[in-house]
């Protein structure tokens, strides 16, 4: 039997959500703040490389974005995956979901004979989600989103269990096919020392615009339908405050006035 | 000429329809005025009448595509169908429930047709006929207003309770229409099992007590579950409470939990962080009881206490007759 091959998309985030505004350019500061792999992609390189478990397997990582991405392949790597492609060219900055989904799902095409694509939830930065989804539909390929477990059931089949809001969904994909996962579904597992010294013998490629087959309408803030025109940070709308005073009794006594008095009580 | 159609997309909860619907309907009309064409968009078996629990939200039509197939269709079939529907009417915009089934459906429908889609939105508006869309991002500490400038149409996914459903006069038209089924060969759902969940949620409660670690002991927990039982509410609790055995995510109020608009919401011991804050800061009364004069929590609050958050609950529990 052929291996499987397993590609896994990741994104790089900051560190820390807790970004500021430059209150002079009104764009984001996320000076000083180092990347690390999204959250939700460990959970999505996990479950590759325990269907890799199941059976022979190559799991593949990929990502679109500056060369410094090459870090978190990295991670992914000294985790247990076996190669990794950065997607890195001046021409894809500024993409929304659209044409992010656009390049990935070429660069997925020119990997070639790819039997199962996964995703995390979402990337913790821009909280969209859309990537997954995107990609499945640029690939015609059927999805599975929100899979609560995912397992080999057959040659060429998976089974994902998917829990939406009021149903719990049995679902059985004939590959190749998306599949978007929980963060419950599993616990990513650490590098090993043994695996961070390997990462650094396996291959890191970085394709640029001319080795992917583009439409250049469609690649960065050209082929982007979505535009920011603000950004700020939510100021929560101050109220006028009345202090309730002295003793815990007396100030409950206010209380009760004041709810009385609203008819709240 | 006909005025642009605004779409919301009705989203099923096994037999109904889920609530989120509702206030996209609500806010749909608000936006629209006489400005624009509002359709609600149904998909139901042959036997179902969800239509007349969007009736009362009054949008200008209802387009009603009966097929005992969609129901349980599976994202790309829903996807294909609404990208048959869209070019047919050609709407201006599209609002879906930003639930992990509008989630999930909402972007394959965008890739179909090329457009932009605004996730998880918390506002939105028109200037012009253009959406104006607001998304948080970084967990909710920073906001971006979103616009689709040169495609239609516009699309969004809308965070559950972010609008408040209200019913409204005005007569719904009724629009049978059809699509074809493509259906999806190589995925198939094997099993699904409705997951019940009866138990009313600190979402629906009118009146809320919130813990946060600041009232965290069982003590404390113990007063206020007595309460909130007095005041007919329910309990809420801020992040670090899930933690605890006797509350689970569908306690929390907050980002990664409900988004609620009680009447009245007492916070004891909650220090007002802003992924907290936008869930609970639409409530008609906010008080707030926290050791700490400087809690941020008190810039949102009509009334506040400082001081012990389990002595002023048992202190007010005396008082109520
Ligand atoms: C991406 C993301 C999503 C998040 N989503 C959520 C969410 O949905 N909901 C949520 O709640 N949080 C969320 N958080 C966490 C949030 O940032 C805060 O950490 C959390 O809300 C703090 O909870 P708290 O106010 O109970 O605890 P603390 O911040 O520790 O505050 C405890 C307060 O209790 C007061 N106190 C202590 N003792 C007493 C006493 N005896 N009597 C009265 N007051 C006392 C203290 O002065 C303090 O103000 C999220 C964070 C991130 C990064
Ligand atoms: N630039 C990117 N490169 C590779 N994968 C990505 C990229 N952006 C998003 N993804 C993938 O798509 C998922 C959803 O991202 P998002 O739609 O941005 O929330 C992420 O969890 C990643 O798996």
């Amino acid at each position: 039997m052929k291996p499987k091959t397993i590609v896994v998309c990741i994104k790089q985030v900051p560190e820390t959500n807790e970004v500021t505004i430059d209150p002079q350019t009104h764009n984001l500061d996320r000076r000083g703040l180092a990347g690390i792999m999204n959250p939700f992609d460990k959970n999505a390189v996990e479950q590759a490389l325990q269907l890799a478990d199941q059976t022979p397997a190559k799991v593949v990582l990929l990502s679109m974005g500056p060369d410094d991405y090459a870090e978190s392949l990295r991670e992914g790597m000294a985790m247990g995956a076996d190669a990794g492609y950065l997607l890195s060219d001046r021409a894809f900055a500024g993409a929304d979901t659209l044409a992010t989904g656009y390049v990935i799902a070429q660069a997925i095409k020119q990997i070639g004979e790819v039997d199962l694509v996964l995703f995390g939830r979402q990337a913790v930065d821009a909280d969209t989600g859309q990537v997954g989804p995107i990609v499945a539909e640029f690939l015609h390929q059927p999805q599975i989103t929100y899979a609560a477990s995912l397992r080999l059931s057959g040659d060429n089949e998976i089974t994902a269990e998917r829990l939406l809001e009021d149903t719990k969904q049995t679902l059985v994909a004939q590959l190749p096919a998306v599949v978007t996962v929980r963060s419950e579904l599993n616990t990513p597992r650490y590098p090993t020392p043994r695996n961070i010294q390997l990462s650094f013998e396996k291959p890191l490629t970085i394709w640029h615009h001319d080795d992917l087959d583009l439409d250049d309408s469609r690649l960065g803030q050209a082929g982007s339908p979505t535009i920011v025109t603000k950004v700020y940070e939510p100021k929560p709308t101050k109220r006028e405050l009345t202090s309730l005073t002295g003793t815990p009794t007396e100030a409950a006594s206010q209380l009760i006035k004041a709810l009385k008095a609203h008819q709240l009580i | 000429m006909s005025k642009p159609e605004l779409w919301v997309i009705a989203e099923r909860r096994l037999d109904h329809v889920e609530p989120t619907t509702f206030q996209l309907l609500t806010k749909a009309r608000q936006l629209a005025g006489d400005r624009f064409h509002t359709v609600a968009i149904l998909f139901e078996a042959t036997n179902d009448h969800l239509e007349t629990e969007l009736q009362p939200y009054a949008p200008d039509e209802i387009r009603i595509v009966r097929d005992d197939r969609f129901p349980t269709a599976t994202d790309a079939e829903h996807a294909d169908a609404l990208a048959q529907l869209v070019a047919q009417y050609q709407p201006n915009s599209i609002l879906f429930g930003a639930t992990i089934t509008g989630r999930s459906i909402a972007p394959r429908l965008q890739a179909k047709l090329l457009t932009g889609l605004t996730a998880d939105c918390l506002d939105l508006r028109f200037d012009d006929e253009t959406l104006v869309a607001t998304k948080p991002s970084y967990g909710d500490n920073i906001m971006c207003e979103i616009i689709c400038p040169d495609h239609r149409p516009q699309m969004a996914t809308v965070r559950p309770n972010t609008f408040v459903a209200e019913p409204a006069t005005g007569t719904a038209e009724l629009t049978p229409v059809t699509v074809a089924f493509h259906p999806v060969e190589r995925l198939q759902v094997k099993t699904a099992t409705p997951v019940v969940n009866t138990a009313t949620t600190v979402g629906d409660a009118s009146r809320v007590v919130a813990l946060g670690r600041g009232a965290a002991n069982t003590a404390t927990i113990d007063t206020a579950t007595r309460l909130a039982e007095k005041l007919g509410g329910r309990i809420g609790v801020s992040r670090p409470l899930t933690d605890l055995d006797r509350f689970t995510h569908d306690d929390q109020i907050g980002q990664s939990g409900n988004t609620i608009h009680p009447d009245l919401i007492l916070n004891f011991g909650i220090s007002g962080a802003v992924q907290y804050l936008v869930g609970m800061q639409s409530a008609k009364t906010i008080v707030a009881v926290n050791s700490d004069s400087n809690a941020p929590i008190f810039d949102v609050a009509d009334y506040g206490y400082v001081g012990d958050a389990n002595a002023f609950m048992t202190a007010l529990l005396a008082q109520f007759v």
